[in-house]
């Protein structure tokens, strides 16, 4: 069955890994999620930080000598941050191998330090003492040549390890022999392996304290209450979407439906207690579509649609008033429009919204959030009388055949002509985005 | 025969008697007083309706009269929520005010189904006295929104519906009502002459010589925009713990009972001019809570709601609460709200030993109105008998509730009470035994006696004397003796 299977079994989003154009030509849905755009050079410094510097060492000590273990991870990080590349969401991938990657790096750097300090000490061996004096000014002079960059300090410290590690194979009685060579060649002078290591240590730490920084500001904050901090210091705290929830669940009847994008339905169904049309586990693609549809639709189409999902209220987000990360800008089009006093500022464009001081005459606000974060719309029934022609009202909106000939009809039409125009240019350009 | 008749006869004389004394009493009642002024002033200023009517009565019969009867229309004794009466003695500056009893009572032949409640007197009025009684009482529910629903820019009116004349068992000399209203706008009132519309002020009267049950009906249609707060459902729960503090929860239900709110509402238009949009809306609360209050918390069912504020103060604390969204007509909100009280303020203990709960009854919303409020009165582990004394009827009932390392069960007295306003905030006294005073949660040093009388024992077992019986020395006994 797997085989029968016009794409052999893989699933749409597996094929845009190979193909990381296939999502945005036949699956629009899958491209639109914000997270499986590729991401950008700053996301792998935040994601992963230092290690992004450690991680092509760690691919040079893996080489030298190159086992099994060792070239399956570098087989690993090498297909990682080639996925991780086309999709951000696999930045989880890449990390266990960027982390075993650095790892390898830094012991073997650590090896390398340790091991000189431990022969330029005092009393390890008296003798190898004086030798290693001398060598340590030759194989000091072939290094101290080398840029001062950590990589290649690295290389250099691997480059004799290695060659160390080689030499141990053979017997021991060359030992001695084979004990000066390898002074001769790997040990730093006692200070700079010092310093060197008090320096990975702090980067280490460093590391510590930009991940825990990273998890806190990123990935810990509740996204339901979002908090901002006032010039005076203190916090104001934006609670829309619960405020906007509690409303729901205590002013509406208990039957009603209330349609939003995916992303609230889970909220909304525990918090307001009411039915959603999609939430945060739909699977049926094209049920989200019709959603989306009427969303970005002219008001007539957009009634059309809803009524015949039998949903009562609209929940949509605003963030034209306070900017929230919760602006859905490649689909919600519509809620930065949506405003009769004009008040419509697109702040990714920086430009105020045409068409403003409309009113909208199929649906009726009835309610908005204290910081306007959240509008809830309810649908108004359909009118007794249609004016004009009694035939008609299944064409398209945008026909111009219609008979109906009231003010609002002809200018939503115009909205409707300038919307689909716009909403496909800003489309087209929000895909093609490396966002 | 005739013997048995005339003993029939004999029994029933006696509740001939005592029927036809007492309706020659109510009869008589009814004609010995006069009232010489009413004077009457209805304060419309908020949805609860405060009625301060001021009698002179003067006693024209010949008995002295124990009682004053007070009559109301039967649609208004349901919304009654309290009858209070004062009477004034001394003259001037010595004046000072004794509350009097009031109760409710039934007389036999009352036209239109009247209630009537009766005014008890200190002193028995003489024939031909006369006294000064101030009598309040609080309707709620009385004002009707009139059109019962509006948009956000419209203003809320409403319909008071009363009477012009005092409704009096008594013929009344002189009478005059005032209606003080919230603002100028009245949109119509009934005209019973002489009536005069001048400023907040509506005068009807004065009318002169009026018979009893005198009733003339007026509606007023007002303007009035103060919040219609009413809170459907109080659940007020009070623990009591010996340990120091009492726990008190507050569950509400509650809504905007004004005119309901249709069609949009325009944030824009409420944010950018609230003095014409959404008037009758309300946004804040003020809850009164007693001093040294701690931990309080305001919460709902989804979560904690951030938008409250506590001032306190060495003699009270105000804790002024902001539900998630303005309430508009019609529009509910649920709410919790607890905190924590030193226990030493309000439990003492009473010469028999016996401990009372000095609380206050009542909702510590201000302006507020509960349809149904219930007091549970969590009481510690091993309390009997409880009882309180309450200064109005309420209704009384006994529950068990289980608790942390409870076994028998708290005991939990429920007072029940329908229709309160703010003026039922008074003090009440719950009494109760404490049975087991040295087992329960009062006496730590009990408790902690209690531990060291089963884990001594036990350790000693365990540590030192097992071991030392064990001859062999095996190398468990030893690891502890090591360890």
């Amino acid at each position: 069955m797997v085989a029968s299977s016009p794409t052999l079994g893989w699933s749409g989003r597996s094929l845009s890994l190979l193909d990381p154009t296939y999502a945005s030509k036949y699956i629009p849905i899958i491209a639109s999620v914000s997270e499986h755009q590729p991401p950008t050079w700053p996301s792998y410094f935040m994601d992963i930080n230092v290690l992004a510097f450690l991680v092509p060492a760690g691919i040079i000590a893996c080489f030298l000598p190159l086992s099994d273990a060792s070239s399956f991870v570098v087989l690993y990080i090498v297909t990682s941050v080639y996925f991780s590349g086309v999709m951000v969401r696999l930045m989880l991938v890449l990390a266990p191998a960027a982390c075993i990657m650095s790892g390898i790096a830094l012991s073997e750097a650590f090896n390398v330090l340790t091991r000189s300090i431990k022969f330029q000490l005092p009393g390890s061996s008296g003798t190898s003492q004086a030798d290693s004096g001398d060598t340590s000014m030759s194989s000091d002079g072939e290094q101290n040549d080398i840029a001062k960059t950590e990589k290649m300090d690295e290389k250099a410290k691997e480059r004799p390890s290695k060659k160390n590690k080689k030499k141990e194979k053979e017997p021991v009685e060359r030992a001695s022999v084979r004990s000066r060579i390898e002074k001769k060649l790997l040990v730093l002078p006692l200070e700079a392996s010092v310093i060197a290591i008090i320096l990975l240590v702090l980067l280490g730490a460093f590391y510590v304290v930009h991940c825990v920084w990273a998890a806190a500001e990123a990935y810990s904050a509740p996204s339901i209450v979002l908090t901002s901090y006032s010039p005076g210091g203190g916090l104001h705290v934006f609670d829309d979407f619960r405020e906007a929830y509690a409303w729901l669940s205590h002013n509406t009847e208990v039957d009603d439906k209330v349609a939003s994008w995916w992303d609230y339905g889970y909220q909304t169904t525990a918090m307001a207690n009411r039915t959603v049309i999609v939430d945060n586990n739909t699977w049926n693609n094209t049920h989200i579509a019709t959603v989306g549809t009427a969303m970005s639709s002219p008001e007539k189409a957009a009634w059309e649609i809803f009524n015949s999902l039998d949903v009562k209220y609209v929940l949509v987000v605003f963030g034209g008033l306070f900017p929230s990360a919760h602006t859905q800008i490649s689909l919600e089009l519509k809620e930065m429009f949506v405003d009769t006093d004009g008040k419509g500022f697109d702040r990714v464009r920086r430009t105020e919204i045409g068409k403003k001081y409309f009113k909208l005459t199929h649906f009726e606000e009835v309610f908005t959030t204290h910081h306007w974060m959240v509008r809830i719309y309810k649908l108004k029934p359909p009118k007794n009388r249609i004016r004009g022609k009694t035939k008609k009202s299944k064409s398209k909106a945008s026909s111009t055949s219609s008979s109906k000939r009231s003010g609002t009809e002809a200018f939503e039409r115009d909205l409707a002509e300038a919307w689909s125009a716009k909403c496909n240019s800003v489309r087209k350009i929000l895909l093609s985005l490396p966002i | 025969m005739a013997r048995s008749t005339a003993m029939e006869a004999e029994r029933l004389t006696l509740p001939l008697l005592i029927f036809t004394f007492l309706t020659l009493a109510a009869a008589s009642s009814t004609n010995q007083i006069q009232i010489l002024n009413a004077e009457r002033r209805i304060d419309l200023s908020s949805h609860i309706v405060k009625v301060f009517l001021t009698l002179k009565v003067e006693n024209v019969g010949t008995t002295s009269a124990s009682e004053i009867l007070l009559a109301f229309p039967p649609s208004q004794v349901d919304q009654l929520a309290l009858v209070k009466a004062q009477i004034a003695i001394g003259k001037k500056k010595k004046k000072s005010y004794v509350h009097l009893e009031v109760n409710p009572t039934e007389l036999p032949d009352t036209p239109n189904g009247t209630k009537y409640f009766r005014i008890s007197l200190l002193n028995p009025l003489s024939s031909g006295g006369t006294a000064t009684l101030e009598v309040l009482y609080i309707l709620t529910h009385v004002l009707e929104p009139f059109p019962a629903e509006i948009s956000q820019s419209e203003s809320q009116l409403v319909y008071f519906r009363d009477s012009a004349l005092v409704l009096s068992p008594y013929h009344i000399k002189q009478q005059t009502t005032f209606i003080k209203t919230p603002s100028t706008k009245v949109e119509s009132f009934t005209r019973v002459e002489p009536t005069k519309l001048a400023g907040r002020e509506l005068k009807y009267g004065p009318y002169e010589d009026r018979p009893p049950y005198s009733f003339s009906p007026v509606i007023v249609h007002l303007e009035n925009n103060s919040p219609f707060a009413v809170v459907e459902e109080l659940l007020r729960e009070v623990e009591i713990s010996h340990w120091g503090n009492i726990q008190i929860t507050e569950h509400y239900k509650l809504v905007h009972a004004g005119a309901r709110h249709k069609g949009v509402f325009s944030r824009v238009d409420y944010q950018s001019r609230p003095s014409f949009n959404g008037v009758s809306s309300f946004k804040h609360l003020v809850a009164s809570l007693p001093p040294r209050v701690h931990s309080v918390y305001y919460r709902d069912e989804i979560g904690n709601i951030s938008s409250s504020h506590l001032r306190t103060d060495y003699r009270k604390s105000e804790l002024e609460i902001e539900p998630r969204y303005p309430l508009f007509g019609g529009w509910k909100a649920t709410f919790v709200i607890g905190y924590g009280l030193p226990l030493e303020d309000f439990l003492f203990e009473s010469p028999d030993g016996k401990r009372y709960l000095n609380f206050s009854f009542g909702c510590p919303l201000a302006e507020s109105v509960v349809n149904k409020l219930t007091i549970k009165v969590v009481l510690p582990e091993g309390s009997k008998e409880p009882s309180a004394v309450v200064p109005f009827p309420v209704e009384q009932r006994l529950e068990t509730k289980y608790s942390y390392l409870d076994v028998v069960g708290r005991t939990v007295l429920v007072l029940e009470k329908k229709n309160v306003v703010p003026e039922h905030i008074t003090p009440f006294q719950l009494i109760y035994t404490l049975i087991f005073p040295y087992a329960s949660e009062n006496a730590p040093e009990a408790r902690f006696c209690n531990l060291v009388v089963i884990y001594v024992p036990v350790f000693d077992i365990d540590m030192l004397i097992l071991p030392s019986l064990s001859e062999e020395g095996d190398s468990f006994t030893c690891l502890i003796m090591r360890n």
